[in-house]
């Protein structure tokens, strides 16, 4: 797996420079780490891009390290287009409500722009033990669940499947049993999301994880942070959900909303 | 063999719009007419002399014709013949639109007298009258304060001055014997269950619309932008000019009757502004500046009010609304307190 870093010298992308070595010291077989010179934090960068350098060559891996000039958003995007990386991790401001408006979010550009998978690290540094991967019983989520479940093989995690039904029913005649079901009691009924969450693990089981699968009932993105708060994990994994073209002007970005709305690491798998 | 079904379905729609269009005329000319002389009933018996009175009135009225629109229909009427004021007309109207949906849920609840799936029958009417009250509570006042300080002018539409003095020509022959028979309780009567009749022509007039073979077909399983199906629920109840009618069209587009809530409240809530159009259709049939004030008034207000909350809100009143109807639908006894208190309002507003 080919990781790039990131850094311009600030706390945050410090902190996802030292979440990013313990990752790359586990999964990764080849690292990159950008430095972006924004303002007057160029040499805390550098020395920060150097003892990430000389931990990871100490656990054998090759490091090359980038320097740019500019935006650290822009350049880690311009960045990760030279290269054919598996996955980008940088750090997140959690810049909230008019201050996010008027100067926009960083991480949201890299994970819309960026042509890799892009882990956002966010909230206090943490070993990843449990993965919770977000399932929308869509096409997107079989490469979703076999990409999390590689790094989590990789960094010796847990996964844990969540499908989140957030149907009502509408027609009087409509079977409600399934809105109120378990994970277990729909892959028993094989109902369509007991399927798919059957064909998700055994995805999963093919990247030598013996995954689970919870269902919860509600708000889809307010069970997806209920569940990750509830069940302490460690980092929320979803698909770049929205495409190109008319999709993007209809379908809500759930991956950006997942982002915005999360107190720990996300990773957008794309 | 089958373009020729397919031409005979269109005049056959064809006409029963005509049907319902002209029927909703001579409706709205009888209603007016009656209007007149029902204010010592409405004043006297009824006890309808304030706006909260008013706004019992149309939810009882819509509880008794089982619909919104007759109602709404009915108020403007009541105003163009100035037994009621343009403040009485706007809180009928607003009571109509609420009774509307409890009809909705009185429909679901006859389904679960009938072995549905309890839940599954009442969900869109719950939901419908969570939206609509918590819409008309944002849009009551400010609607009030517009018409009270008359920020909104009553228009003069000399075009429309003149349709509606075409209109009084054309139904002279049919009204006028029957206003010479009648009494005016009775004329207004027989004028809302002619409405009446005419929305239910009118429904069976429009086309089938299948979204299913659109893009929008998904709809069922993705999380679409609610400005995105806010617009689709607008433009649909435009067309259909009814909400139950347009909420059903949903229903087709999930094999198992399953609709994400995400994208059902921003629905109903553009629906809820659309729902309008032939309120407004009546207030410009009947030629009342005034009448179309009101109308207007109420399209603004809910308007603003739902993109407020849209733009600016959206998520804690997604929260709020999808927590009620956890809430009611939890156990009976929620539902039934739900229930009662529903009833109740009418009454207690007009014993205000």
């Amino acid at each position: 797996m080919r990781i790039l870093l990131c850094t311009n010298g600030s706390s945050h992308t410090d902190r996802a420079l030292e979440m990013g070595v313990r990752i790359a010291q586990k999964a990764a077989s080849e690292v990159d780490i950008l430095v972006v010179a924004e303002r007057d934090r160029e040499k805390k960068a550098r020395r920060m891009a150097k003892a990430a350098a000389a931990d990871l060559e100490a656990a054998g891996m090759p490091v090359t390290i980038h320097r740019r000039t500019g935006r650290m958003a822009d350049e880690v995007v311009l960045q990760a287009q030279t290269a054919p990386y598996d996955l980008v991790i940088i750090g997140s401001r959690g810049r909230r409500g008019v201050m996010r408006l008027l100067l926009g979010s960083a991480a949201l550009h890299v994970t819309g722009h960026a042509p890799a998978s892009v882990l956002i690290a966010k909230g206090r540094t943490r070993d990843l033990r449990r993965f919770l991967v977000c399932s929308s019983a869509g096409p997107v989520s079989e490469h979703t669940i076999q990409f999390a479940g590689r790094l989590a093989q990789a960094v010796g995690a847990s996964v844990t499947l969540l499908h989140v039904m957030s149907q009502l029913p509408l027609a009087a005649d409509a079977i409600s049993d399934d809105l109120d079901a378990s994970a277990e009691e729909l892959m028993q009924r094989n109902s369509r999301e007991g399927v798919h969450l059957k064909q998700m693990l055994e995805l999963l089981a093919a990247e030598g994880q013996a995954g689970r699968a919870v269902v919860r009932h509600g708000l889809v993105l307010d069970e997806i942070i209920a569940e990750a708060r509830e069940g302490r994990y460690d980092l929320l994994v979803t698909g770049a959900h929205v495409t190109p073209g008319l999709n993007a002007r209809l379908v809500g970005d759930l991956s950006a909303d997942i982002l915005l709305a999360a107190d720990r690491p996300v990773l957008v798998v794309r | 063999m089958e373009s020729q079904r397919g031409k005979r379905l269109i005049w056959k729609k064809l006409g029963l719009g005509l049907s319902g269009f002209l029927l909703f005329v001579l409706a709205l000319g009888m209603m007016k007419e009656g209007a007149g002389g029902l204010a010592p009933l409405l004043r006297d018996h009824l006890a309808v002399t304030n706006t909260a009175d008013s706004m019992g009135f149309g939810l009882l009225m819509a509880y008794l014709v089982l619909g919104g629109s007759p109602v709404a229909a009915a108020a403007v009427a009541l105003l163009s013949a100035s037994t009621l004021s343009s403040l009485q007309a706007f809180t009928m109207i607003a009571g109509s639109r609420l009774g509307a949906c409890l009809t909705v849920l009185l429909v679901g609840f006859v389904y679960t007298l009938r072995g549905h799936e309890q839940w599954a029958a009442l969900t869109a009417g719950i939901l419908s009258l969570l939206l609509t009250g918590s819409i008309q509570l944002g849009s009551l006042p400010m609607g009030l304060l517009i018409l009270s300080r008359g920020w909104l002018n009553d228009p003069s539409i000399p075009a429309l001055e003149g349709l509606a003095a075409g209109v009084n020509q054309g139904l002279e022959p049919l009204l006028g014997p029957l206003v010479a028979f009648l009494p005016d309780w009775m004329l207004f009567v027989a004028g809302v269950g002619l409405v009446t009749l005419s929305f239910r022509l009118f429904d069976h007039a429009m086309p089938q619309v299948r979204l299913e073979r659109t893009d929008l077909g998904q709809v069922s399983r993705l999380v679409y932008r609610p400005e995105v199906m806010f617009l689709m629920g607008l433009a649909i109840t435009l067309f259909t000019m009814s909400v139950s009618i347009s909420v059903g069209i949903l229903v087709p587009l999930s094999a198992r009757g399953y609709m994400r809530r995400e994208n059902i409240i921003p629905y109903i809530l553009g629906a809820n502004i659309s729902t309008f159009a032939d309120t407004l259709v009546a207030a410009a049939l009947l030629g009342d500046p005034r009448a179309i004030t009101v109308v207007v008034t109420h399209i603004v207000c809910v308007a603003i009010v739902s993109l407020l909350l849209i733009l600016l809100a959206y998520r804690p009143y997604e929260r709020a609304i999808s927590d009620a109807l956890a809430w009611i639908t939890r156990r009976r006894r929620n539902f039934t307190l739900f229930l009662s208190i529903i009833f109740v309002i009418p009454v207690a507003l007009i014993l205000l």
